[in-house]
């Protein structure tokens, strides 16, 4: 970096500099931002618990507290007046000294009883007050943009999906980075004849793998299954261990090859990496992603995060491809060659000085990338496969919309969320295309 | 030429291995057991002893005529404690039980012989009846000795299917408690005392290390892939050869259903492929042309915006704007036939005539994706051969600018778009799932989309398959084209 101020010269700054020129791609950014801020917010944005209330001499604020909070009320004299489960308990019917309301007084999942069936935004909402009347909804508690036909409240369910749409994109294209950039960058910085090992340490690689695979996953399947059945976060860690193993494994058979000295299964032998990636990405390519998706979304469990997941591994290729070609090209150039005669490891050439130097268009069709992510979650639970009923999302309000066409809300409003934010990414990976890479500009 | 276009259907092959495979893998990872949904449509009738009987011998047909009774590849990789004739055992919930607990202890032959035990006692189990029972003695009620009987025989079942320790030990003591409160139970003693002595046998033994060490299993081309993929000769005739298999649903063979619907998301993407090229080409000259012009720039925010439009969304706007009461009902909501005014007798285009108004509004939505994509791709295309030296000759030895456009430019900037017409074979056969079922269309698309529904998954596979292999063929007849059409093109 160092070197660069003195010239006061940075790519990074030259391509931020670019972007900027384009209005519209940096009205995008800021918007892509308040997504951000709203998804963030969301349980306080959305939430049908007051954020604070003075109830009874006591300060509460139950937005902000866990769902299974408990609280015991006590009369002035010391005596139990009355317990309030968070969960169950009826906020809008308390008696409140004072009280602030989130700005959509609603949660996504929680039904609305008097207001079932669809209720317009413009029509006529039903409201129950403190003494139990029902009357016409005080302008506080209308369902700002109406209610699907069990009563939820579409504004709420739109603010939290915007968490799911933006988490989708982020996971899934947090996974398709890490594999399309690692394998993308092995096969563009090594080819089919740079990655020389001798035979043995080669065929003992192979061998650790095997060996890796199997105890790493062969034996540890039931392990693994344990774990993703307590829970997401368990499975993670049952699956970084089973990873473990592997890397030890393949790490230890390529130690034990340097002990067998054979002199014919020391010569130098070229592993064809290029060709097994690009076979691979040749492979995924031609199967429609879709129902690639689709299928295997049909065998595995129902789960948001089961998805995000399918999204990431399916998505890669593009990314793997982008990191290829540039590093194709950046390995011919001289500060990687200065690198390599000034004897620097494979590992540390590659990750510290080619791949850095290849990111810019790789960032693009990653921003790409999350822009189709979004629209495939939002497809699927658009058709109802893959996520669970109860989880709201963009592409289920709108499917609740075209079951019944006359809820025109449940169309315009959740469609409108999700164009927006494909827009939104596609316009951001646009600019930045032109901002970082001239020669591609159409 | 000839020697690229072989090296080209050489790789062909591996790939449709490596697909192949693919589809197997998850087909085989389904859940479920197919026999269990198949025996059920085929169910007769008869008292319960009668029927179990019954129904055992359909099932035990239906797993041989699907193959499960064979291994599943040609070679496996296991660990030194397992069997190498553990696929034969039928269910595939027994088989799971035998896998793990198989696992947790490392001795087959113990496990082997505590589910031997364990079946031995399910069989005097069945030869209980209560109604005997019930005569031979005066104290209990017939309602008490059923419930005994019942709940013994469940939990039973209970051991067969689970391998976990605390569920193993909760159905022993049930039955303890059973077996010391009835007397009449008293012939299920001896082999429930076994079946407890072989658990703790395996629960005791040593031999856990058996599972740390690998061992290859091969079994030839007698297995389900290979039975799957090329047939048995006899009854099966395997993927290559048509063979789909059949479906769970109604039992039909798969290559039928297919043939039913393909016919309309065939002609529905044709239709609609074409349309977005005539459209999206003459476009792309026009805003390539009027490079940076107020139209092009217009043009081109447009084809973003629609770029930008999930297709699910144009389709449901075009329902609510266009077939709904409140706005305008110009066109049906769904289906591509009256099938009350729908005349299979009729002529071709009476057919046609009946059918359009069904149609224009699925074709409108299928239409404009590809259309916005392929306007984009269209005037990249175009900008980028029109300031190629070639053009600049064209125009330097004084052509007119529509010969150069038209003649010169535009036959070379179609080559990139060749490709997109590969893609509408597997289009065809997946259908656009999300369009048919929006629009009701009764496809190839609303078809995947209900036996992903009730986990049909032959179809589910076999479209999987065929469109993978259809992508393929398309990438390799447009790899051929571009490299005959293109003479610069070398492929080396």
């Amino acid at each position: 970096m160092s070197t660069q101020n003195k010239e006061n010269f940075s790519f990074k700054k030259y391509a931020w500099n670019q972007f900027k020129k384009d209005k519209i791609a940096l009205v995008c950014l800021y918007l892509l931002f308040s997504l951000v801020v709203l998804a963030v917010l969301a349980p306080y944005i959305a939430n049908e618990r007051p954020l604070y209330a003075d109830y009874k001499g006591y300060k509460l604020y139950p937005a902000f507290a866990s769902e299974s909070r408990t609280d015991s009320i006590f009369k002035s004299d010391g005596k139990l007046d009355e317990i309030l489960q968070y969960d169950i308990t009826d906020w809008r019917t308390l008696d409140f000294n004072k009280v602030v309301w989130a700005p959509i007084p609603y949660s996504p999942s929680t039904m609305d009883r008097y207001n079932r069936d669809y209720v317009s935004p413009s029509g006529k909402q039903r409201f129950k007050n403190k003494n139990g009347e029902i009357t016409d909804a005080p302008s506080r508690f209308r369902h700002k943009l109406g209610t699907d036909g069990i009563g939820r409240d579409l504004a709420a369910g739109l603010i939290h999906g915007t968490r799911i749409s933006l988490m989708v994109g982020l996971v899934s294209m947090g996974i398709a980075s890490l594999i399309g950039i690692f394998l993308g960058a092995l096969a563009g910085f090594f080819g089919d004849n740079k990655l020389k090992m001798p035979r043995i340490k080669y065929y003992f690689t192979l061998i650790g793998l095997f060996f890796g695979l199997f105890y790493g996953f062969g034996h540890r399947k039931y392990a693994l299954a344990d774990g993703f059945s307590n829970g997401i976060m368990s499975g993670m860690i049952e699956l970084m261990l089973s990873i473990l193993v592997l890397v030890l494994a393949i790490v230890l058979f390529r130690f034990l090859s340097r002990l067998i000295k054979v002199d014919k299964l020391q010569e130098e032998t070229f592993v064809p990496i290029d060709t097994f990636v690009s076979r691979g990405i040749e492979l995924l390519n031609s199967i429609p992603r879709l129902l690639l998706i689709i299928t295997i979304t049909a065998v595995v469990e129902r789960s948001i995060w089961i998805v995000m997941i399918i999204i990431g591994i399916t998505g890669w290729t593009g990314i793997a491809r982008f990191t290829r070609a540039e590093l194709l090209r950046i390995r011919s150039l001289e500060f990687v060659q200065a690198a390599e005669s000034l004897g620097y490891s494979a590992k540390r050439t590659i990750f510290k000085h080619a791949l850095p130097n290849a990111l810019a268009p790789v960032f693009i069709s990653i921003a790409f990338g999350i822009a189709s992510a979004i629209l495939i979650e939002s497809g699927l639970s658009f058709l109802g496969i893959g996520v669970p009923d109860d989880i709201v999302t963009w592409g289920s309000l709108l499917n609740l919309g075209r079951q019944n066409l006359e809820a025109w809300w449940l169309i315009i409003y959740p469609g409108m969320a999700i164009f927006i934010t494909i827009t939104i990414y596609n316009m951001i990976a646009e600019a930045s295309r032109d901002a970082l890479d001239p020669r591609l500009k159409s | 030429m000839l020697k690229y276009t072989i090296e080209r259907v050489l790789t062909f092959i591996p790939m449709l291995i490596a697909i192949s495979l693919l589809s197997f893998v998850i087909s085989i990872n389904a859940p479920g057991d197919p026999v269990e949904r198949l025996a059920k449509s085929a169910e007769s009738e008869g008292s319960a002893q009668e029927q179990s009987g019954a129904s055992k011998k359909i099932k035990a047909e239906l797993r041989k005529k699907l193959g499960l009774d064979l291994p599943i590849f040609y070679f496996s990789v296991s660990n030194l404690s397992t069997s190498d004739t553990l696929y034969r055992i039928q269910d595939k919930y027994h088989k799971a039980t035998l896998e793990h607990l198989t696992h947790k202890s490392g001795n087959w032959a113990k496990v082997s012989d505590y589910y031997k035990e364990l079946l031995s006692l399910q069989k005097v189990h069945m030869k209980l009846n209560s109604k005997d029972i019930f005569e031979s003695q005066t104290e209990l009620e017939l309602n008490t000795i059923n419930e005994a009987v019942n709940q013994v025989g469940f939990e039973i079942n209970n051991l067969l299917e689970t391998s976990e320790e605390e569920l193993i030990d909760l159905s022993f003591s049930k039955i303890d408690d059973k077996l010391s409160n009835f007397s009449f139970l008293s012939s299920l003693n001896s082999s429930f005392e076994n079946v407890k002595k072989y658990k703790n046998e395996i629960n005791i033994s040593e031999d856990k290390w058996r599972t740390y060490v690998p061992k290859i299993n091969w079994y030839g081309s007698k297995n389900q892939y290979h039975l799957w993929l090329f047939g048995n000769g006899k009854d099966r005739k395997g993927l290559l050869r048509g063979d789909f298999g059949i479906s769970y649903i109604d039992s039909q063979p798969i290559s039928t259903k297919i043939w039913q619907k393909i016919g309309i998301s065939f002609s529905l993407s044709l239709i609609s492929i074409l349309l977005a090229y005539l459209i999206s080409i003459p476009i792309g000259i026009y805003s390539a042309h009027k490079k940076d012009s107020a139209v092009d720039k217009g043009f081109s925010l447009v084809l973003f915006i629609l770029y930008s439009m999930p297709s699910f969304f144009v389709g449901t706007l075009l329902l609510l704007q266009f077939a709904n009461p409140d706005n305008l009902a110009w066109f049906p909501v769904s289906g591509i036939q009256d099938p009350t005014l729908f005349d299979p007798e009729w002529s071709f285009w009476t057919k046609i005539k009946h059918r359009m108004p069904f149609l224009i509004l699925p074709i409108i939505t299928y239409t404009y994706g590809s259309f916005a994509f392929l306007s984009r791709i269209m005037r990249v295309g175009m900008i980028d051969v029109v300031s190629q030296d070639y053009i600049r000759t064209a125009r330097a030895k004084g052509l007119g600018e529509k010969k150069v456009i038209l003649k010169h430019a535009l036959r070379n900037s179609l080559l990139p778009i060749i490709t997109v017409f590969a893609a509408i074979f597997p289009m065809a056969i997946g259908g656009s799932i999300i369009i048919e079922v929006i629009f009701s269309i009764p496809g190839m698309g609303v078809e995947v989309y209900n036996s992903i529904l009730n986990y049909d998954y032959p179809m589910i596979i076999t479209v999987f398959t065929i469109s993978g292999f259809l992508t393929m063929l398309g990438y390799l007849v447009a790899d051929i084209l571009y490299a005959v059409v293109d003479p610069r093109i070398s492929y080396k």
